[in-house]
């Protein structure tokens, strides 16, 4: 039997009895297991879940899974660290507490790049995660567990978190669906912390319709998170109708003009044909779409903004990470010693260089050029797309320079390459904490790409219907990668 | 420009208690070098310097404290289930104070 369906197409097998919840629960663990030994998409797989009652709600029975960065009661819970290797929390986070209500069935805690804090899935301490279309290939990140499982077919979502690009990339080179909502709509209580100001929850699916259904379950305001906002009134799976006749989107040209890349590969010139054929589809719809000039000192800011904000607030937010409360113990004479060796052993060579840098943006004598120029560069960027979004429902971009790289020879480090504006801008997302889906949107060597829609704040219901009319104009809705077909299943 | 220094790199390391190989370090240097030149170009943007620093995503929401109510805490015996030295109800660390 095929259970690659989205979650309504589930639900009706479900409530027609052609599965029930339990069978449905063990296929997604047999198909955890295989997608484990081809892709190391898991830290952990719940091999004793078992199937829950189906009842009205569209997501009753169906099996999920959770990043490893979301705390789950008496689950092992690593952030894909060996600074939390064997760590248990004692709490579960909102966001999956709110699923808990709609009998949602969790097959295993997927692996990211450690802690949030990467974008290829390589620093993982289970080790590299690979994408399930091309086991050469990285998964991309930090989401990179969520985004190869629900890609491989062993359930319809994982749940992801995004500070940069952590969901909406993944699910670009995974061919799937990734959305993080406007910031606070999701309650961070329990994601492990990363950079709080640009942290946000969201999920990783196959189709726009499934994100829109998750988001409603995973949102609420909650006491916990200060941050969070109430959004009773927002009901993102009952908005969507495809009607964007009268929308406007515009693009960033000087993040997408071919012109801002004289060396560009083929790869990147058929990404961005693509990208232009796409947004044909969407002017068939009577979608205005229009070029867009930002002054290029701010385009070009972007990346090492990102860096100075994120790596700041992450060295102060991982301060807690020392093997004395939690944690496996270090060596040393004294407390400070053992929290050094501690800390050097468990952290990846990745976080560690990161977080020098934020303690080096964060000295005294360099928070003015650094810290506070990278905070007050924010307001400038996020000013120009809040004034952009007065006369525009979106921004309409391609994500990164093209399909998922190669893993051999990839080096995660921060370079001046000219290409770096278009990996690197949906970060503005973050900035602004503004609503922000990437949909797949074609194949470049056999292999996908996504496009992403970028809203203003609170206006995730008018994103997730442009994004919805777009999938509906293409072939990708609920695509898997054909690894699956190699397994048991077919 | 700043002039970047290995010793610099490994002391900032050492207050952030972590170790760091040669090659972390070296890469390090080349990481500063990049972001350095874009944020020298960042104080180059004209009243740069009146511009309201963007603390968060969203402007402060209103909050309302929540009930005063009693609530049940954590259990000693829970928070100490992930700690690798305790005894009875406390980590066990080094003598801190007074200690070698």
């Amino acid at each position: 039997m095929n259970y690659i369906k989205t979650i309504e197409e589930l639900h009706e097998m479900l409530k027609n009895k052609e599965v029930t919840s339990d069978e449905l629960v063990k296929d997604s663990l047999k198909k955890a297991h295989f997608i484990q030994d081809k892709c190391n998409a898991f830290v952990t797989i719940l091999d004793d879940a078992t199937g829950k009652e189906v009842n009205d709600d569209l997501l009753s029975g169906i099996p999920y899974g959770i990043k490893d960065n979301y705390s789950t009661k008496g689950i092992l819970s690593t952030g894909s660290s060996n600074t939390l290797k064997d760590y248990v929390p004692f709490f579960t986070a909102t966001a999956v507490k709110n699923l808990e209500r709609h009998n949602l069935v969790p097959i295993g805690k997927t692996a990211l790049d450690e802690f949030g804090m990467g974008g290829s899935g390589t620093t993982a301490h289970t080790g590299n995660i690979l994408n399930p279309w091309d086991l050469k290939r990285m998964a991309g990140g930090s989401s990179s567990g969520s985004a190869a499982s629900v890609a491989a077919g062993v359930y319809p979502f994982a749940l992801g978190s995004d500070t940069g690009d952590s969901i909406r990339k993944p699910a670009a080179f995974c061919g799937i669906v990734g959305y993080k909502p406007t910031y606070g709509m999701i309650s961070r209580y329990g994601l492990f912390p990363f950079a709080s100001s640009l942290d946000h929850c969201g999920c990783l699916t196959r189709s726009v319709k499934d994100a829109a259904l998750v988001v409603d379950a995973m949102k609420g305001q909650d006491e916990n998170d200060l941050t969070s906002w109430d959004s009773q009134n927002i009901h993102l799976f009952a908005s969507l109708d495809g009607k964007v006749k009268g929308k406007k989107l515009f693009y960033i040209k000087e993040i997408v003009n071919l012109e801002n890349y004289p060396d560009a590969s083929n790869e990147l010139k058929e990404h961005l044909d693509n990208f232009y054929k796409t947004l044909d589809l969407l002017k068939e719809e009577g979608v205005t779409i229009k070029e867009e000039s930002i002054d290029r000192t701010l385009v070009n800011a972007i990346f090492s903004v990102y860096q100075c904000l994120s790596c700041a607030e992450a060295t102060s937010n991982m301060s807690n990470l020392t093997g004395i409360i939690f944690g496996p113990r270090g060596e040393g004479k004294n407390i400070y010693e053992m929290i050094k060796d501690h800390r050097t052993k468990g952290f990846s060579s990745l976080i560690k260089r990161r977080f020098v840098i934020g303690s080096y943006a964060l000295q005294k004598e360099n928070q003015e050029k650094y810290f506070v120029n990278a905070q007050r560069v924010r307001r400038l960027i996020v000013d120009k797309m809040n004034e952009l979004f007065q006369k525009y429902d979106g921004l309409i971009m391609p994500v990164s320079t093209g399909p998922a790289p190669y893993i051999d020879g990839h080096k995660e480090e921060i370079t001046n390459d000219n290409t770096t504006n278009l990996e690197e801008h949906l970060q503005i997302g973050n900035f602004g904490g503004f609503p922000s889906i990437t949909i797949p949107n074609g194949f470049i060597n056999n292999l996908p790409v996504g496009i992403n829609i970028t809203g203003k704040c609170f206006d995730d219901a008018n994103i997730l219907n442009i994004a919805y009319a777009l999938e509906s104009k293409m072939p990708y809705k609920n695509q898997v990668a054909p690894i699956i077909k190699e397994g048991p299943y077919e | 420009m700043h002039n970047f220094t290995k010793e610099l790199v490994d002391e900032l390391a050492d207050k952030l208690l972590i170790g760091l190989t040669r090659e972390e370090n070296e890469l390090i240097l080349n990481e500063f070098n990049v972001i350095d030149e874009t944020m020298e170009l960042i104080t180059k943007i004209p009243s740069i310097s009146s511009v309201e620093p963007m603390t968060h995503a969203l402007p402060s929401s209103t909050y309302t404290p929540r009930e005063d109510a009693k609530e049940e805490s954590v259990d000693i015996s829970d928070l100490l289930a992930n700690c690798d030295a305790y005894e009875g109800r406390e980590v066990k660390v080094p003598k801190v104070v007074g200690g070698d």
